[in-house]
């Protein structure tokens, strides 16, 4: 039943906004919608005890042994309750955009939303990669027809990407389906594949480059920026929040299990790599003066300090990694939400037309400096208690990738403080009056930030929900 | 069916039929295949659904199963319809490229 | 229990006042904002005065828990606090002074727009400096650290309209957070060691071991984390620029208690620092560099500010010499008075900058002590200077710091050095060196501030009562703080001492071994130099009607000490630069000209292949046709020939 709902909700508001088109309603039926399925996800968590639960399990191509199932566990539950979250505040966003069609708008938003559920529920790999690509087109569409300078071309070659990844990811499944040992694409039957290590070596990258490159980290990234800086701010919150975390999702669920060797054979280079593009992407956020494409290069950075984080597979590393994915979520629509807010007011995200805006804009700068205190990972935030769990985790593998890692912490704070003097603090240069942050703005910024002020004082409700399941994850593989 | 038509049927032997159908429905292929004029390229598609259908009809004949002549009924009326876009496409198609040459519909070309 | 409940009400009553005062920050006026905040941090300081009442000594100390916090996979970290003697003691000069200094920030404060919100911030800084001081485990410590961290760069940039002050906010902050990576790694290790942050629980297994490599990298780490936060060599130099901010915070943070938060990290894990004696070595040199590089600089600076955080950061460079050498509780014990006499100074001079409406330059200063005369019939000290209460109370703290004779710092200065020259006599030397230009520099303040004739323009003016009560408190405190820990030579028995080693085992074995003639000799040899020394700037500068020029007339070195060693453009030309140089040259030149490149090779790739494949796509539909046509016979050929 829940399963049913979580995709049925979002996809049949959708098709009726699509084909109804009530324009001035349009935002609204979609708030609506997401919080509906925020509900049902909340009352799936309440109702979680433990284990894998199964809702469907039928034939789906018998031919081939394939199975429709569907279920989740407490990893993908966490994932379940990340998209339900976000969701409202995406929609939310939208008031302040003036795009055309909202109707569209929002039937593509739930579209996501419908397959990004559908991801984070399959229980078969075949099924995950249907969704995984589903996924990429409703965002294909809102970024080609409402995204800003450059958008065809940006686009395409963000499809192209991200498909090559896909394709690679496909390829890999259907070898692990055409060895008949006794895998039929279920995640619990991943167990009876059993590759030579020397296989392993090789299908680790073609199962991994899909994940590389949907994170994405360091080398596979370059995509990233220019799209987030120009898909439109919905676009950007959905790919930032939530797209990339099916990065996260889809290595532990299946290129983990699948190569556990492989994961182990190649874990220190992908840490490497990853740190590296936390590094990169540290030291470029910087110097950017736009403040959307400034926060694609934090996530970057934020990203690979998640996957090397992931990679350290042990459970403080994983649980931090998880953990971290969640704040990182919630993290990104708080910043994006305030680029947006700022450019409603000054007309542009540079930050050069910034500056000065505390002045005009006393409450926007006090909400910021919030979600600064988040993103630069202070003590009693959300970041923190999975930074810290990375770092514990990482240094469990090696002292120097832990150093390297850590090292990150001062790297955000100088792109962090320095984006925030420049649109906030310095002299007064408007002499027009500003609306300062509306009851609009409160709403959504306001229950961010206390869920991620709250889940950093009291981590463990998430915390919980993962433990079981990533014991058991490194226990099965023993690699813990 | 009656005794007398399969009789008849069989007078001529199947490989006749065969033949028949063959070069007819190589005619067919050919004319669809070779000729640029729509209406010719739809008589063609019937050539090769009459050249079939008189197959089947031989067939049933010899081995004295009617229901291959239900298939033939089911050819003809679907030919019917297909016949009915068809023209309608070919009407439509007069309109707005004022012309029944199919090689003027190169819009796919890639 | 009622004692775990006021124990957790200390830091929660500013926390409480800082939300309340945040989120109404608009509503209410500045004097019920620094009422209501005085008095929550007051009630803190009952709290605790209440909590040290009840304490007894000799139990070691309790911890509190409140909230299981990090609880996964083996590691569990709660939110709980310690109360023992260290914590006590942090909480009594945090609470103490920090209630004085709330209650001087009414009057700085008053005329502010923003006042509700400094003193939002200042309640904020208070929560977070307890939750430093009174922390179970390191983790908690943390918190507190990163909060005093975010405070002070709030407060700092408080005035955030001008972009220096932005610059020395975000300076101190990104420097500080070098320091944190030590810090975390410090932590890291640890836990990975002992599997544990618990303070008490580490201290009891770490045992033996003496230079185990991973305890000495384990506290280096620690030690880098504190020279951050206690600005020490090479991350001192966001401390003067921090004087931006309005200065009660540089007396509250940036003097009297954030700054020891590595002092007391490094006495609350001595037992690790006992076990790792290159550390303690490292940390003497550092020390001692620190001191004698940062009291150089103060003989030159100009702003009355820049002067006393030249200072705060020497005596923190004496503290580190002194846990350089094993003498926690010594090292505790010039944190105590230092907070006193230190706060006492930055208030004074805020009050005199008050007093000339926000004149700082010392050059423009000069005579504001008036005519002092004295009277025996009544006995009676007659003075006619604008600023009285001030000067007497900044004299005061002159001489404290100085360690005249029977000051706070006499006894806490001196201990050290003596300390020092039980390690070496040249440590001893180099010391007293440092405090002879502590006291030179200070007592030119004092007689350029107070003495010679008035150079500025502004009208001086007394500072109101809520601003000159705290002044006098303090100034009470660094005469008499001496007999917190008044030693064996003058009828003492070191209280301090031994109460601080209920708290840190470490503190037990530091054992001053010197003859009392030895020490005897030792302060008359200082006490003799001190007052040389101060009369040598009484001869420079009590009479200076005018200042000596420009920087660019005096020689090399002493121009080089006067630029502050050029450590700030030294940073410039080796971090600063080279990093915005690097950040602008990956984006523009690696990322535009690699990565991207590389990608849009891919999607070159993709269309090249399809450049092929379309030549098939003729659009002939006869062609099609025909393609259909060869593809169905050869799927017939191979059906048939598979049969």
């Amino acid at each position: 039943m829940i399963v049913a709902l979580l995709l049925l909700i979002p996809f049949i508001t959708a098709l009726a906004l699509m084909f109804l088109r009530p324009t001035q309603q349009a935002k609204n039926v979609a708030l609506i919608s997401t919080l509906a399925s925020l509900g049902v996800v909340l009352f799936a968590w309440s109702a979680y005890t433990g284990g894998t639960v199964i809702h469907y399990n039928m034939d789906w191509v018998p031919a081939w042994g394939l199975r429709f199932v569907m279920g989740y566990d407490g990893v993908g539950l966490l994932m379940l309750i990340l998209t339900a979250v976000v969701f409202p505040f995406i929609i939310a966003a939208g008031y302040g955009e003036k795009l055309q069609h909202p109707s569209l708008v929002n039937a593509l938003l739930l579209f996501t939303q419908t397959f990004l559920f559908g991801v984070f529920l399959a229980q078969n790999t075949l099924l995950f990669y249907i969704f995984y690509e589903l996924s990429l087109i409703p965002v294909f569409f809102f970024l080609l027809y409402w995204g800003g300078e450059h958008r065809r071309a940006i686009t395409v070659k963000f499809f192209i990407y991200t498909l090559l990844g896909g394709l690679s990811l496909l390829f890999g499944i259907i070898y692990c389906l055409g060895q008949g040992a006794g895998f039929n694409g279920d995640f619990a039957t991943i167990g009876a594949l059993n590759f030579p290590l020397s296989t392993q070596i090789w299908l680790f990258w073609v199962l991994f480059l899909a994940f590389a490159i949907k994170l994405p980290i360091f080398p596979f990234h370059s995509w990233q920026p220019d799209t987030y800086a120009m898909a439109p701010l919905q676009g950007t919150m959905v790919l930032g929040a939530v797209m990339l975390k099916m990065g996260l999702y889809g290595i532990i669920k299946i290129v983990l299990p699948i190569v556990p060797q492989g994961v182990i054979h190649w874990q220190e280079t992908v840490i490497v790599l990853a740190l590296i593009g936390a590094i990169y992407g540290g030291i470029i956020a910087f110097r950017q003066s736009d403040l959307k494409r400034l926060i694609a290069f934090s996530s970057l950075s934020h990203v690979g300090l998640l996957c090397a984080g992931l990679f350290a597979w042990n459970s403080y590393g994983v649980s931090g990694s998880l953990y971290q994915a969640f704040a990182h979520a919630l993290l990104v629509v708080c910043m994006l939400y305030i680029s947006g807010a700022m450019k409603e007011r000054v007309g542009s995200s540079e930050m050069g037309a910034m500056g000065g805006l505390k002045l005009r804009t006393p409450r926007l700068a006090a909400l910021f400096l919030l979600v600064l205190v988040n993103a630069v990972a202070l003590p009693l935030t959300q970041s923190f208690v999975g930074e810290w769990l990375m770092f514990a985790g990482l240094w469990q593998v090696n002292g120097w990738l832990a150093f390297a890692a850590v090292s990150t912490i001062v790297l955000g704070a100088i792109y962090m403080l320095f984006a925030y003097q420049r649109v906030m603090l310095g002299p007064d240069k408007w002499a027009l009056e500003m609306t300062d942050a509306t009851t609009r703005d409160h709403l959504v910024l306001v229950p961010l930030i206390a869920v991620t002020l709250f889940l950093g004082v009291y981590p463990g409700p998430i915390l919980d929900l993962v433990d079981v399941p990533v014991q058991q994850l490194l226990s099965s593989l023993s690699l813990n | 069916m009656e005794q007398g038509i399969i009789t008849a049927i069989r007078v001529v032997p199947l490989e006749h039929y065969l033949v028949l159908s063959f070069l007819l429905f190589s005619i067919g292929v050919a004319g669809v295949v070779f000729r640029r004029n729509t209406i010719i390229i739809l008589m063609c598609l019937e050539l090769m659904f009459n050249s079939v259908n008189l197959l089947l009809t031989a067939f049933s004949a010899y081995h004295s199963d009617p229901r291959a002549q239900v298939f033939v009924f089911f050819i003809m009326l679907v030919a019917a319809a297909e016949v009915t876009v068809g023209l309608a496409i070919l009407v439509m198609m007069k309109r707005n490229v004022d012309s029944v040459d199919v090689n003027q519909l190169n819009r796919l070309k890639g | 229990m009622r004692t775990d409940l006021l124990a957790i009400l200390v830091p929660v009553l500013p926390l409480v006042g800082a939300i309340i005062l945040a989120s109404l920050r608009r509503k209410l006026s500045a004097n019920v904002a620094g009422g209501l905040a005085t008095a929550l941090i007051a009630s803190s300081f009952v709290a605790s005065v209440v909590l040290f009442m009840g304490f007894d000594a000799s139990t070691g100390g309790r911890t509190v828990h409140m909230l299981d916090w990090i609880n996964v996979g083996g590691m569990n970290i709660p939110l709980a606090l310690r109360i023992d003697a260290l914590s006590l003691t942090m909480m009594l000069i945090v609470t103490g002074i920090g209630s004085l200094i709330h209650l001087y920030s009414i009057g700085y404060m008053h005329e502010d727009e923003r006042a509700p919100t400094f003193f939002a911030q200042l309640n904020l800084f208070s929560f977070a400096m307890l939750m430093l001081v009174m922390g179970s485990n390191f983790l908690i410590t943390f918190i507190g650290w990163e909060g005093v961290g975010l405070c002070s760069y709030l407060l700092i940039g408080f005035w955030y309209k001008t972009p220096e002050y932005n610059y020395a906010a975000r300076k101190a902050f990104v420097m500080n957070r070098i320091g944190d990576v030590g810090m975390v790694l410090g932590m890291v290790l640890l836990f990975q060691r002992f599997g544990t942050l618990e303070y008490v629980s580490i201290m009891d297994m770490a045992t033996g071991g003496m230079n185990d490599p991973l305890m000495i990298a384990a506290t280096l780490f620690l030690f880098i984390g504190a020279t951050g936060k206690s600005a020490q060599l090479p991350l001192f130099t966001w401390l003067p620029d921090a004087m931006a901010g309005p200065t009660p915070v540089s007396a509250l943070i940036h003097a009297a208690t954030m700054v020891t938060a590595g002092i007391f990290l490094i006495v609350r894990s001595s037992v690790l620092f006992e076990l790792a004696p290159f550390t303690k070595d490292i940390i003497l040199w550092v020390g001692t560099a620190t001191a004698l590089i940062a009291a150089s600089v103060g003989l030159f600076q100009n702003d009355i500010k820049k002067v006393l955080a030249y200072s705060t950061v020497s005596q923190l460079g004496y503290m580190f010499v002194a846990l350089g050498m094993g003498a926690y509780s010594a090292a505790m014990f010039h944190v105590t008075t230092h907070a006193f006499f230190k706060a006492l100074l930055f208030l004074g001079a805020g009050s005199v900058i008050h007093a000339l409406g926000g004149e700082q330059d010392i050059r423009k200063m000069g005579g504001l002590k008036g005519r002092v005369s004295l009277t025996l019939t009544p006995p009676s000290i007659r003075m006619d200077g604008p600023v009285k209460i001030t000067y007497i109370t900044f004299f005061i703290g002159t001489i404290a710091i100085s360690g005249l004779p029977l000051m706070s710092s006499f006894f806490s200065k001196d201990l050290i050095m003596a300390y020092g020259f039980q390690h070496s006599p040249v440590l001893f030397g180099l010391l007293l060196f440092g405090a002879l230009l502590t006291t030179f520099y200070m007592f030119r303040l004092l007689f350029l501030v107070f003495y010679g004739t008035y150079r500025g323009k502004a009208h001086p003016h007394e500072s109101p009562l809520t601003m000159t009560i705290p002044l006098m408190v303090l100034a009470v405190l660094s005469v008499v703080g001496g007999l917190l820990n008044l030693p064996h030579l003058f009828g003492g028995h070191e209280p301090m001492k031994h109460f601080l080693e209920t708290a840190a085992d470490a503190i037990r074995y530091e054992h001053l071994g010197l003859s009392a003639t030895t020490e005897w000799i030792l302060m008359g040899i200082t006490t003799v130099l001190v007052f040389a020394t101060i009369a040598m700037a009484y001869g420079r500068f009590a009479k200076r009607a005018t200042l000596e020029g420009a920087e660019a007339d005096m020689p090399f070195f002493k121009r080089l000490i006067a630029q502050r060693w050029r450590l700030d453009e030294f940073y410039a030309a080796l971090f600063e630069r080279p990093y915005g140089w690097i950040s602008t040259h990956l984006f523009t030149t690696v990322e535009r000209h690699v990565m991207v490149p590389v990608m849009n090779g891919v999607g070159a790739a993709a269309l090249a292949m399809g450049g092929v494949v379309r030549k098939l796509q003729t659009g002939n539909t006869s062609f099609h046709l025909l393609a259909m046509l060869c593809g169905m016979i050869v799927f017939l050929l191979i059906t048939l020939m598979s049969n």
